[in-house]
């Protein structure tokens, strides 16, 4: 019953099959990537897009490339549907505590009124340490301070299902050091809010 | 053609069961806009979280945004649907695969770590063609 669903949904796909096209764009920072086209038709094409601003009509084994010319409405409401970046905030810790110190407090305020403000928001809270005591105790240390972020965001208000806590240990130093080195940088929860 | 999208049907339906860890959440949604996962069709509230296999759709004055879990960011037009084929992320070593299939409509991507993590490693599949995703925004449109 299933594949004869599949075969008749594949069959309107194909009545329906319709042209594509491929507008490449400059990326957010400025820069711009390139995509290929690896099959036309179901055969294989080797062909790389690469010329920002451009708009390819695929299907074919040479797709044809051409400078993109203003943007149409609908690509311009398109991209400004696009949901913000990710935003990642950085908290730091007093050493062997789970004490954030007093030049992090601004942040978390500040990551919190994010949190708030964005819709549909999920959050990762990843907790780190420096090289000083053995592995096993940092990850349990970062752990329990990417928890006590965790908590501090659901005491002011952040739903706990929008949130996921986890220690990474000594093994994403900020700043690389030798094992046993205390280092202040490297005592910290990221944040990232998406 | 016919006996890969076969295989992709089947194994869609294989892994339709709701154990799967969240994938994407959509972030905003106007107009008809639904989220169809096996034969349950979803309103595309902000918040939802997607599954591998899942499949958005808008009407002639919808549209979808959201983001996966690798940092990729979709912006689905209206009159569209679009299905997520496969999607697996290892969060540790940032790497995975993902596949996008746009059957109508258009689709504006962010890409994120995954398509970083090896070539062609991020796919999108078009009635007509099949693309490897190397640089990070870009808008597929499939025309009626």
């Amino acid at each position: 019953m299933k594949v004869r669903l599949g075969l008749a949904s594949l069959a309107l796909m194909l009545a329906s099959c319709g042209g594509s096209s491929l507008l490449l764009l400059p990326d957010e920072a400025g820069g711009h990537g390139a995509v290929a086209v690896l099959e036309a038709n179901g055969k294989p094409v080797d062909a790389v897009v690469s010329q920002p601003d451009s708009r390819t009509k695929l299907g074919s084994s040479s797709p044809t490339t051409r400078p993109a010319g203003q943007l149409k409405q609908d690509e311009v409401a398109l991209l400004g549907g696009m949901p913000p970046p990710p935003r990642n905030y950085v908290l730091y810790f007093v050493e062997g505590t789970t004490d954030l110190t007093p030049d992090s407090r601004p942040v978390f305020d500040e990551m919190k009124a994010e949190i708030a403000r964005r819709p549909g928001v999920d959050v990762e809270v990843t907790g780190h340490t420096d090289t000083v005591g053995s592995a096993d105790d940092n990850d349990a240390l970062s752990q329990r301070r990417a928890q006590q972020i965790l908590n501090l965001l659901a005491s002011v208000g952040i739903d706990r299902s929008l949130m996921a806590a986890v220690g990474r240990g000594e093994r994403e130093l900020r700043v690389p050091t030798m094992d046993n080195v205390e280092n202040p940088l490297n005592r910290r929860v990221e944040v990232l809010v998406r | 053609m016919v006996g890969r999208f076969l295989a992709l049907v089947a194994s869609v339906s294989l892994f339709a069961s709701p154990a799967w860890a969240e994938i994407a959440r959509v972030k905003s949604s106007v107009g008809v806009a639904a989220i169809e996962r096996g034969a349950a069709r979803l309103p595309a509230k902000p918040g939802l979280q997607l599954n591998p296999g899942d499949r958005l759709v808008t009407g002639k004055d919808g549209r979808i945004s959201l983001s996966f879990i690798d940092n990729t960011r979709f912006s689905v037009g209206p009159n569209s649907r679009v299905a997520v084929n496969e999607f697996v992320y290892d969060r540790t070593r940032q790497q995975g695969r993902f596949l996008t299939q746009v059957d109508r409509g258009s689709l504006a991507i962010v890409s994120g770590h995954i398509a970083k993590s090896g070539r062609d490693a991020m796919k999108v599949r078009t009635p007509n063609s099949l693309l490897g995703v190397r640089g990070t925004r870009f808008i597929v449109e499939v025309s009626k």
